[in-house]
C-alpha cells in the first residue's frame, strides 16, 4: 500500500497572507480538514492545523495572518512511499497530517494529504490474518 | 464566545470496552467517520481514550488479538463541564489532542457526560468572530 493510494487528493490551499478567518471559514466549509498554505507560484509553505486555529481562541482572527498559525513544510514525502514509512514519520514527529508533494514538479507542489484517520481507516479495512505481511520500517 | 465547557461540549459520546481488539476500535472510527474513541471499563467508568493517531501505534501487530487498552490515552485528559473553556484549549494545545473528556464535578466520580471537541470550539470561534463583525457595522 503507498501513500497515494489512501491520501486525500482534495487538498485545501490557502496564501501566506490570507487572514486565519478566512482559513478557518475554508476550514468549516470542508468538514474542519487541514488547510494547505502554498504562496503564489504553488509552492508549499506548510499546514494550518484544526488545533493551530484554536491557540488564538479570544484574539481577532482577522488580524493574524495564516503563515503565523503554521507549521512549517519540513518532510519531503513522495505519493510513492510505502505506507509504513509515512506512519513511522507520523509517529516519530508526532505529526497528524502529512503534506504529500509532486516529485515531479519544480516548486514543491502539495497534491494530497495524509491524515492519521486515513490510516485508521485503512487498518479498519486490512484482511484478517494479512497483518504479519506489513514490514515495520527501520528507523532512519 | 461562551464561557464554559458545557456550552459547547456533545452529550454522550461514541464509546468501547478496554478489551475491544484494535481492528474493532479502526471499524468504530471509520464507520462513524470518528477521530476518537471513548474506552471504559465494564463499570462504564472512563479508562481514556483512543485517537486515530494513538491507532498508529499498532499498525503492524496482530489488530485482531491486541486489546485497545494496551494503546489508549489514559484518563489524566478529562475536564469538568463547568471548567472554563479557557482551560479545555490549554489543555488540547499542551497535549496536542483534539477531543477531551468531560466528566462529572462531583469528586471520584469518573463518569462520562461527553466530548468537547476541537470542531466545536472552532465553529465557536467563526460564530463570535460574525457577531463582532455585525455589532461593528
Amino acid at each position: 500500500m503507498r501513500i497515494c493510494d489512501l491520501m486525500d487528493r482534495e487538498v485545501i490551499t490557502c496564501n501566506p497572507e490570507d487572514s486565519l478567518k478566512h482559513v478557518l471559514t475554508m476550514m468549516k466549509r470542508n468538514r474542519f480538514r487541514s488547510v494547505v498554505v502554498q504562496d503564489e507560484t504553488g509552492e508549499v509553505w506548510g499546514l494550518v492545523s484544526r488545533l493551530a486555529v484554536v491557540r488564538f481562541y479570544g484574539e481577532e482572527l482577522e488580524q493574524i495572518k495564516a503563515e503565523q498559525a503554521m507549521r512549517p513544510y519540513k518532510f519531503d514525502v513522495d505519493p510513492q512511499m510505502p505506507i509504513e514509512k509515512a506512519i513511522e514519520i507520523m509517529k516519530r514527529t508526532r505529526i497528524e497530517h502529512l503534506i504529500i508533494v509532486d516529485p515531479h514538479a519544480g516548486p514543491k507542489r502539495p497534491i494530497g494529504v495524509l491524515a492519521s484517520f486515513n490510516i485508521a481507516w485503512y487498518m479498519s479495512k486490512i484482511e484478517r490474518g494479512t497483518y504479519e505481511q506489513i514490514l515495520k520500517m527501520p528507523r532512519e | 464566545m461562551p464561557g464554559k465547557v458545557m456550552s459547547l461540549m456533545r452529550r454522550g459520546a461514541i464509546s468501547c470496552g478496554e478489551e475491544t481488539s484494535i481492528r474493532e476500535v479502526a471499524q468504530i472510527l471509520a464507520v462513524n467517520s470518528s477521530r476518537y474513541c471513548v474506552v471504559t471499563n465494564k463499570a462504564h467508568e472512563v479508562l481514556g481514550i483512543v485517537s486515530a493517531r494513538s491507532l498508529l501505534k499498532a499498525f503492524g501487530q496482530d489488530l485482531d488479538n491486541t486489546p485497545v487498552k494496551q494503546i489508549l490515552l489514559r484518563h489524566t485528559y478529562t475536564i469538568g463541564p463547568n471548567s472554563p473553556l479557557s482551560e479545555a484549549i490549554q489543555l488540547m494545545n499542551r497535549r496536542k489532542i483534539e477531543h477531551v473528556i468531560v466528566t462529572s464535578d462531583r469528586p471520584g466520580s469518573i463518569a462520562v457526560l461527553g466530548v468537547l471537541h476541537v470542531e466545536d470550539i472552532l465553529s465557536a470561534m467563526l460564530k463570535e468572530e460574525g457577531s463582532n463583525k455585525d455589532a461593528n457595522m
